[in-house]
């Protein structure tokens, strides 16, 4: 199994492989999670006036907010010719949207540097297969097959920054490997991101390598680099096996968030550490796929999404931020619902979600209800764990 | 929202799923939609029936609103309102009938069917059982005229179909029952006109069929009347058996009760009918471009809403229940709530310092009949269609729920998704979007003359049609502000140099033409025409019509071997069709005559 970006799903498709076990796994949670505890809150406590803020293209997710709550930026498919992502800035008093990734290859996992307005994201647009890739996908697609999953961990994404000055983009990696998910520091000078640079560093055992061959995300690990690097010298900051992905740093800049799945990769949790990687602490403990995590402004809690209710049934849930209570349910609505972002102020949720129906997913906006949400967590009980 | 074609059973549909708001707060007493509504869908204006005095008072109100604002009428015209004719019913010119010495003259013996053409015939009568003719497609056979020779004689025949037959046979039977299938029966044999019975052992014994309702304007091509048991007893005079004992013995559904000529009686049939035509008057005013168009693609726009609504339900597409029947049906949400969205966003554009295109603002009537308005304006219109660079279309825009706003027809342009997106941030609906253009609305009429168009809908709820749809219901809050967003989508389009593309939607097999029958054409039937034939309001891109070459204008006369008099033959020569097997249709373009093959699809 296999899945993309600072997150596993929006190819909800790609749990397909697993679902099996998945399944089974889950309907033994599900047993256990009592349902008084889901009559009690519904999605309109914490979320009024939601709507969904993309329309264009076949697909949008991952939005993140400037420092100002002005700007969004986030990935969409809405153009022809590219059946990948592409990254858009979104102007929120205007309307406005605005391509700012180059729009050939694949890209991903965009960022706005908190400071300067720069966008940091990943892509593969310097592959000269790219062109031939796009051709390929728009083909395997007009065919009608369906593929099992659709998040390649492509070794040719880099890092690359978009200056907000001048438009001109600069690369900031250089290593074969997947170099994305990147996010900036509150202060703008640190990059924290996901690769799997080791894999290509160093010699492979026989197994590695066919570990390699099918899912490359086990060689995931978290680095963290300066804002003004030029790819020399990340240093990283995990060394367990597993997929370690989707870092981003607390409010107040001196820990990192992020989630990393089993071996196996069916399960994942939600940890923090601090910025040299020690005093890492688990937050969830649902045995399910616990992701995408993003941290409250306020720095009281986390939001997160977990697939514990069902294998294809994301829902977002929220935890305080030690992780001691158990997790609140936030959306309450078939498909997928994950990839929480709250706004600058707190005051807004900005999230993927596949509600408006089919399988892909667009962003959706709403208004967020940040003393309920206080409320909630602070009632929760001591936290369970799977056991 | 039009009931007309497709929406009644759709109304009940939504009623069924449709989870209702609580109730809505009252609005701000400073909302731009409030008194617009209140206006229209007031008692004074009786629910707008088009041609009716409310409506007459509701176009004036309009139109004052429309002056007020600066609004000026349309080039080379002197003031906004534009009249247009349509059918709005018929009743009975004199029709007659001479058995041997006696005349009958009365309605309440001889009246015309309300699809009859006017005629008087004087002709051998034959007597054709229930005058049923099952297509030999449905593998059932039935023919009433299987041994009969009807050829320039007058047909008579039984109303319904037989009473004893099984449940089955009577289901196949009834589908062919009705009388627009029995005159086109008859005139396909070659009969000069069609008597029709109400047998002794049927509902309404004895009586006259009442004249109905029929919009659908174009005749059967031959007279067509129903008589009283008087009558019928006078033409059975002489007959082999009583009328009791004929149909006794076609009631058992057996196909073989044939028929036989009433040849001891003369008949002369004279047949007149009157159909009242009436007025309507859509309300069409245009601020001008403030700036010469220079750069500018096609340099005209347009909004509208149809104000015209059921009046007092007598026309069929009322919902109302037996305790409402008959109240005036005020339309506050269908569709006051519409025209004031469009009355709002013209008094917003009328204040916009720099309009590089011209802004028409239009108020449609005759919707509810079947778009009459809006086809009557595309039909004729003062302004070329294809100058048109846009049009948006308000259509029930007042039941806000949860935040929904669903946008349609969003495929007949590829700018509609990112226009719509970009507005929308600051607008901050929970958007849906439909391709479907082929709504029950004037949006129809607009992407069937290739316009990039719109609808903005808030949604069927369960005063729909019904005289509770009324102006205290109205979310005027969330009007309001569909008002805003739709102001920045106009003032976008008319800011652009360009104009949007227009995409050619294809039709959905759901949506095309009548239910039940198999076969896909992919015509698209003007349903307000009076032309003989079937005049094609449009054809389904991709579909069978388009690929056999026929398009909008084109008039049908014949396809495989039927000729074709109106919509009714239409419907039925399509059940004579198989998939996949290629027909000759017959057609007219202009005055000129024209042949194609056609080879229907499948329905999926």
């Amino acid at each position: 199994m296999a899945c993309s970006l600072r997150r596993p799903a929006l190819a909800i498709v790609c749990f397909l492989s697993a679902a099996a076990v998945g399944v089974g796994l889950l309907a033994s949670l599900e047993a256990q999670s009592p349902l008084a505890e889901r009559a009690a809150l519904s999605e309109r406590d914490f979320l009024t006036r939601i709507r969904r803020l993309t329309v264009e293209g076949r697909r949008a997710g991952e939005g993140y907010w400037s420092k100002d709550g002005r700007q969004l930026v986030f990935q969409s498919e809405r153009e022809p010719g590219n059946p990948f992502y592409q990254i858009y800035l979104m102007d929120m008093a205007s309307g406005d949207v605005k391509r700012i990734s180059p729009g050939i290859g694949k890209t991903t996992c965009s960022f706005i540097n908190p400071e300067t307005g720069d966008v940091l994201f990943a892509s593969t647009h310097h592959d000269p297969r790219s062109k031939q890739l796009q051709d390929e996908e728009l083909a395997f697609r007009a065919s009608g097959e369906e593929r099992r999953y659709s998040w390649d961990y492509d070794p040719e994404m880099e890092l690359y920054v978009r200056s907000a000055k001048t438009g001109m983009l600069r690369r900031l990696t250089n290593k074969r490997g997947y170099d994305a998910e990147g996010s900036y520091s509150p202060d703008g000078q640190w990059i924290v991101f996901s690769s799997t640079r080791q894999a290509y560093e160093r010699p492979l055992s026989a197994a590695e390598q066919k570990q390699l061959d099918t899912d490359p995300s086990y060689f995931a690990e978290i680095y963290i680099m300066r804002a003004d690097a030029d790819g020399s010298g990340p240093k990283r900051l995990t060394n367990v096996p597993g997929y370690d992905g989707g870092p981003f740093f607390s409010p107040d800049g001196k820990r990192i968030i992020w989630r990393r799945f089993d071996e196996a990769g069916l399960i994942a949790d939600v940890r923090t550490m601090n910025l040299d990687g020690s005093d890492e602490r688990q937050i969830t403990d649902f045995g399910a796929m616990s992701w995408a995590p993003y941290i409250h402004p306020s720095g009281q809690y986390v939001l997160f999404a977990s697939n514990k209710l069902g294998f294809e049934n994301f829902e977002i849930f929220m935890v305080d931020i030690d992780g001691k209570k158990e997790p609140v349910r936030v959306t309450y609505s078939d498909g997928f619902d994950g990839l929480p972002v709250p706004s600058p102020d707190g005051m807004q949720l900005a999230w993927t979600s596949s509600r408006g129906g089919g399988r892909e997913g667009q962003i959706y906006l709403a208004q967020w209800n940040h003393q309920k949400a206080l409320e909630a967590i602070t009632n929760a009980p001591p936290r369970k764990g799977p056991k | 929202m039009s009931a007309r074609r497709f929406a009644r059973t759709h109304a009940r549909l939504f009623a069924a799923v449709l989870v209702l708001a609580a109730v809505i707060p009252a609005a701000a007493q400073t909302s731009v939609t409030r008194t617009y509504v209140e206006t229209l869908a007031s008692e004074k204006f009786a629910g707008r029936e088009a041609g009716s005095p409310g409506e007459r008072l509701a176009a004036e109100y309009i139109a004052a609103q429309l002056s007020r604002m600066g609004a000026k009428p349309l080039p080379g015209r002197s003031d906004t309102f534009v009249p247009f004719t349509f059918t709005a019913g018929s009743k009975d010119g004199g029709s007659r009938a001479v058995v041997g010495q006696t005349t009958f003259d009365t309605t309440k013996d001889v009246i015309a069917l309300s699809f009859s053409d006017d005629g008087e015939v004087d002709a051998p009568v034959v007597f054709a059982g229930y005058g049923i003719v099952v297509p030999e497609t449905q593998n059932f056979g039935y023919d009433s005229y299987a041994t009969l020779d009807v050829k320039d004689k007058i047909v008579v025949v039984l109303r319904y179909f037989p009473e004893d037959a099984d449940q089955q046979t009577k289901g196949i039977l009834a589908r062919y029952s009705d009388l627009r299938f029995k005159a086109m029966a008859a005139r396909q044999h070659g009969a000069k006109a069609l008597v029709v019975i109400t047998g002794p052992r049927s509902p309404n014994a004895g009586l006259t069929v009442p004249m109905s309702f029929d919009t659908a304007l174009a005749g059967s091509g031959i007279p067509a009347a129903s008589v009283s048991g008087a009558v019928a007893a006078a033409l059975f005079a002489g007959a082999p058996k009583t009328l009791q004992a004929i149909q006794q013995e076609l009631d058992s559904g057996n196909p073989h009760a044939a028929g036989f000529p009433l040849d001891k009686v003369s008949l002369s049939l004279k047949t007149s009918l009157v159909r009242e035509t009436q007025t309507g008057r859509n309300v069409v005013a245009y601020f001008p471009a403030t700036s010469p168009a220079a750069g500018v693609v096609k340099p005209w726009i347009a909004i509208g809403a149809h104000y015209d609504h059921l009046g007092l339900g007598r026309n069929g597409s009322s919902l109302a229940g037996k305790e409402d029947a008959g109240k005036p049906h005020l339309g506050a949400d269908d569709n006051a709530s519409g025209s004031a969205a469009v009355l709002a966003i013209a008094a917003a554009l009328s204040k916009q310092p720099v309009r590089r295109r011209n802004l028409i603002v239009a108020l449609w009537s005759a919707e509810e009949i079947g778009l009459v308005g809006s086809a009557a304006f595309v039909n004729a219109p003062p302004v070329p269609v294809n100058q048109l660079a846009a049009y948006i279309n308000f259509d029930m825009v007042g039941r806000m729920h949860d935040n929904k706003l669903a946008v349609q027809a969003t495929g007949t342009s590829p700018i509609w998704a990112s226009v719509l997106e970009r507005a929308n941030v600051a607008a901050g609906f929970d958007l849906t979007l439909q391709e479907d253009p082929y709504q029950p609305t004037d949006v129809a009429t607009f992407n069937q003359a290739s316009v990039p168009s719109l609808n903005f809908t808030t949604g069927a709820h369960v005063d729909y049609h019904k005289p509770s749809d009324t102006a205290d219901k109205i979310n005027y809050e969330d009007l309001d502000r569909i008002a805003t967003l739709a102001s920045t989508v106009v003032r976008r389009l008319m800011d652009m140099d360009e104009a949007p593309q227009f995409a050619k939607v294809e039709q959905s097999s759901q949506t095309a033409g009548r239910t039940g029958v198999r076969v896909f054409t992919g015509t698209v039937p003007d349903y307000t025409s009076n032309a003989k034939g079937l005049l094609l309001g449009g054809v389904v891109g991709g579909g069978p019509a388009e690929k056999a070459g026929l398009q909008k204008g084109d008039v049908i006369i014949e396809i495989a071997g039927q000729t074709i008099a109106n919509i009714y033959d239409y419907t039925y020569a399509l059940e004579l069709l198989k998939i996949d097997q290629p027909v000759k249709v017959v057609y007219m373009r202009g005055s000129e005559k024209r042949e194609t093959t056609l080879t229907p699809g499948a329905r999926r």
